[in-house]
């Protein structure tokens, strides 16, 4: 944090500490990780962090105990969870909590991730924090989709059997891959043997990378709603922009986790099946497909992507002729998916403009929200059988997903007049609670 | 604000929470659980279920008597099987209904795999509908049934409203009816007869509730008169849901799936909504019903039986709880012999050709309802719709009965596709209940249905109590959060020191 936003470090001030601080210096790390100054003007958006941070934290805290009584088998798991439900003290709290969990996780991922597309958290200087965020939210999906087999329900088993299939779809090697994955030819005890071990692995792979996360971010310092940076010339005009993180930040966020928790606790307490399917309370059995294979709310974005590409869309047809038929409509689907994470991935480099806020850039506020809404329809396009109009709004919503990554954001840098920007954020920050800024007294 | 003035709210709000919390749990626990006026009582229900193992000595004998042909939604998988290759299987399932209008749709409910849907098998079955109501329905059997659901929660949530007054929903009846009237023609001849159906039901149903007086306590009563004044509305609800289908996108297809549009009724269960509890009668009753009639072709494999004792659940007294354990014989690899179950083992688990799936859990893998507009928020006041599916199920024979593969399907208007191999299980009178409680099959249908939500649920009560003192804490947290945050910050935001700090 050398490089970072000048402020007042740690001093050991009594010999103890000082004595801690030559051999080991984790109360220096621990205290200015804490006190980092951050801008002062963040808004309500930027709460959502910690939301994450209290999730993933939630997540392996119940997800361990309810490892303690699981058991993963496929002729033991189904009862196994029934087990956890019906005998196991408190059991059937902890399960809610860690499914219900999931949703959360990935209704805060979400806001996060537009977020930081709107306020342009993407921009030089945090690629990197932008892209080890991706990398979080690809091994979150990850983990939810093997945490969704292990109660071995009906929609555990057909998930599973749908989504490895996709890699069955990649030409040449995928059968091999799908086979790899699986451990045997379908889906079966091996398969949740190793999706059990997985997911009890890469949680800790998430949390290492949270690590980085934020390791990158105290780097460069947060993004804020003017997406000015914070003056760094002088410690005196960098106090003025910012504020440490603890308290200011820290009861700020909470005051939003708290909110986003009653409404949690409300939906596990009263509803706590809501989120999930009643297909997945009948014991997995691989000689009856249910009528209709849905992946939990949150993959459905995606999912709709992969469904959209049918044999009969003329990109598809035109990429398997030019490849000469290896790239058919389900490889293609599978391409589209992966591809829809990828440019969001890249999104810094495809972005032009050199205004970071979406606040003082006038048209790209309209694309922006439109592809908020784009991925609502997507979401619930995803959920709808394959059949009728819905092919063609999943259809259109994942042309404009990669239409706005691919071809809007260039463009918008070059032919968009952003807004006049104020100098400062201590400006931003004044103006909002309708004073002048003071002069340097 | 000082940070003692703070505190002091603090105290102040969380104790308020607890009282009314404390409040809140006594007040509706006692008609319903008190256990002082019902446990004991010599000839409750306590007593009629010991009896019960008794009067079927043998659960096998009474069950196949009770229901001879009694397969079930999966069952229907054996024959299936039977019948050659599953492909096969799945073309007649389909092609005979298809007779009857209904069926044609039946058979493409979506299918990615034309075998399995018409193999039956109730995984298969339910899930159609489920998605169905998300979906607005291109597939035509998706399309009718959608609807229908989502028709039936948006009245049905105007029925939870009216509950308190019973009155006021059945005048409003009369209204709707007349507004829907119109719209639903085609249906009115199959509609009506279920409604006179319902009506006589209900008719009954609300003799009994008078007469039940003595024996049931207020609320109970009540909930009684309730359910009856909403399964009016419901009958009335049916009438638009068959028809008018603002999501379908083809009015020709949504006519012809209109005649296997699935119904179902709701039900105002007291175990309902973020304070609804279980009526320990109604479990008691319920498993009695599961006795005598249900065990014979369904098990529970993962139900133990001596949650029968704990509490918020039948609460049957401990000794006859151990003595209808007995009753029922386990094989036990150590002795290499049978013995009767203990406390400690589950309900029988009954497998075989012939027999229907295990009902452990069939309330939560069944969704009634989807609604409003497919969101499924309404579960927050009325659960997912899984009882009243089976309550639906229960009283939604036809009569009509149709044979293909060597098994009869019976019609019944609350099962997707309109036809099920279970032979109608449940008939007036088929139970006698110890505490004079209505044997007429939609009380009966009623009382089973909140039993298997309670095998599917047995904790919701302390759910739903935990719940709520999370949510009252994590309020009283979010003010205090507030406030702390609202003291912390008014300095900074307004420029005391030159910076705030």
């Amino acid at each position: 944090m050398s490089a970072g936003i000048p402020t007042d470090h740690y001093e050991p001030k009594t010999s103890a500490e000082r004595w801690i601080d030559r051999r080991l210096p984790i109360v220096r790390l621990l205290v200015d990780f804490v006190t980092l100054p951050t801008p002062r003007n963040l808004n309500w958006w930027w709460i959502w962090g910690i939301v994450l941070t209290f999730c993933l934290v939630l997540q392996i805290v119940t997800g361990i105990v309810l490892a303690m009584h699981y058991t993963p088998h496929v002729d033991l798991a189904f009862g196994s969870v029934e087990h956890i439900m019906r005998n196991v003290n408190g059991g059937y709290f902890l399960r809610y909590l860690h499914a219900n969990g999931a949703s959360l996780f990935f209704l805060a991922v979400y806001i996060h991730i537009f977020r930081g597309l709107y306020y342009g958290s993407y921009k030089a200087p945090r690629e990197i924090t932008w892209i080890v965020g991706m990398l979080i939210y690809i091994a979150m999906m990850a983990t939810a989709f093997m945490g969704y087999v292990l109660p071995w329900g009906q929609m555990s088993f057909w998930g599973a059997t749908v989504i490895t299939g996709l890699f069955g779809a990649i030409p040449g090697v995928g059968p091999t891959i799908q086979t790899w994955l699986l451990g045997g030819p379908a889906v079966d005890n091996a398969t949740l043997n190793r999706f059990f071990s997985l997911h009890y692995l890469v949680p800790f792979v998430i949390a290492a990378l949270v690590v980085v996360h934020f390791w990158a971010f105290h780097t460069t310092g947060n993004n804020n709603p003017t997406g000015i940076e914070v003056r760094r010339t002088s410690k005196e005009e960098a106090r003025r922009d910012t504020l440490p993180f603890w308290p200011y930040f820290v009861v700020k966020d909470l005051v939003g986790l708290s909110i986003i928790l009653v409404v949690f606790f409300a939906i596990i307490g009263f509803m706590p099946n809501y989120l999930g399917h009643p297909d997945n309370y009948i014991e997995a059995n691989p000689l009856v497909t249910p009528a209709h294979i849905v992946p939990e709310w949150y993959f459905l974005p995606f999912y709709a992507i992969l469904r959209a590409f049918t044999a009969d869309v003329w990109v598809v047809i035109a990429v398997n002729w030019v490849t000469f038929g290896i790239v058919d409509a389900k490889f293609f689907g599978v391409i589209a998916m992966f591809g829809a994470i990828i440019v969001m991935a890249l999104v810094p480099w495809l972005d032009t403009s050199r205004v970071r806020s979406g606040r003082y850039r006038p048209q790209f506020k309209w694309w922006f929200w439109l592809l908020a809404v784009d991925f609502v329809v997507l979401t619930w396009a995803g959920a709808m059988p394959a059949e009728g109009i819905y092919p063609y709004i999943a259809l259109a919503g994942a042309a404009y997903w990669f239409a706005y990554f691919l071809v809007i954001l260039p463009l918008l840098g070059v032919i968009e007049r952003p807004l006049p920007i104020p100098n400062t954020i201590e400006e931003d920050f004044d103006a909002h609670y309708g004073r002048a800024t003071h002069p340097a007294e | 604000m000082s940070l003692r003035n703070v505190t002091l709210t603090a105290v102040a709000a969380l104790s308020l929470g607890m009282a009314a919390h404390a409040q809140s749990t006594t007040t509706v626990t006692v008609p319903l659980n008190q256990p002082g006026t019902q446990v004991p009582a010599p000839t409750g229900p306590g007593t009629t279920v010991t009896r019960l193992p008794d009067g079927s000595s043998t659960v096998e004998t009474t069950g196949a008597g009770a229901t001879p042909q009694a397969a079930d939604d999966s069952s229907a998988t054996a024959p299936a099987a039977q019948a050659a290759a599953p492909a096969e299987a799945a073309a007649e399932t389909s092609a005979q209904p298809a007779e009857e209008p209904a069926a044609a749709p039946a058979a493409e409910v979506e299918a990615p795999a034309p075998e399995t849907t018409a193999a039956e098998e109730p995984p298969a079955e339910q899930p159609a509908a489920d998605e169905a109501v998300a979906d607005e329905a291109p597939a035509e059997a998706d399309a009718a049934e959608e609807p229908a659901v989502a028709e039936e929660e948006a009245a049905a949530e105007e029925v939870v409203e009216e509950e308190p007054a019973a009155e006021e929903a059945a005048e409003e009846t009369p209204a709707e009816e007349d507004a829907t009237a119109e719209e639903a023609t085609e249906d009115e001849a199959a509609e009506d007869e279920a409604a006179e159906d319902e009506a006589t039901e209900d008719a009954a149903a609300e003799d009994a509730a008078t007469e039940d007086e003595a024996a049931e306590e207020a609320a109970e009563e009540e909930l009684v008169e309730d359910d009856a004044a909403a399964d009016e509305e419901t009958a009335v609800e049916e009438e638009p849901a068959a028809e008018d289908d603002p999501q379908a996108d083809d009015a020709a297809e949504a006519t012809e799936a209109a005649e296997i549009e699935q119904v179902i009724r709701d039900v105002s269960f007291s175990f309902e909504g973020p304070f609804g509890k279980y009526d320990q009668l109604q479990l008691q009753r319920g498993l009695q019903v599961y006795t005598e009639v249900c065990a014979g072709c369904h098990g529970m494999k993962l139900v133990p039986l001596r949650t029968l004792s704990d509490p918020n659940g039948p609460q049957l007294p401990e000794d006859q709880m151990r003595a209808y354990a007995a009753e029922m014989s386990i094989f036990d690899p150590e002795l290499d012999d049978e013995r009767p179950r203990e406390p400690t083992d589950m309900f029988p688990s009954v497998d075989g050709e012939g027999m229907g799936p295990d009902l452990s859990l069939m309330a939560k893998a069944r969704a009634g309802f989807h609604g409003p507009y497919g969101t499924g928020i309404n579960q927050f006041f009325k659960g997912i719709g899984g009882p009243e599916y089976i309550y639906s199920i229960l009283t939604g024979y036809t009569g009509e009965e149709t044979e293909q593969a060597g098994t009869t399907f019976y019609e019944n208007t609350a099962f997707p596709g309109g036809w099920i191999s279970m032979a109608p299980p449940l008939s007036d009178d088929q139970v006698e209940f110890e505490d004079g409680s209505p044997t007429d099959l939609d009380s009966m249908a009623q009382d089973m249905a909140a039993f298997l939500m309670w095998t599917a649920e047995p904790k919701m009560m302390e759910r739903k109590q935990s719940g709520l003192v999370s949510v009252l804490f994590l309020i009283v947290l979010t003010v205090l959060l507030y406030l702390t945050n609202k003291r912390l910050w008014w300095p900074i935001k307004h420029r005391e020191n030159g910076d705030g700090r």
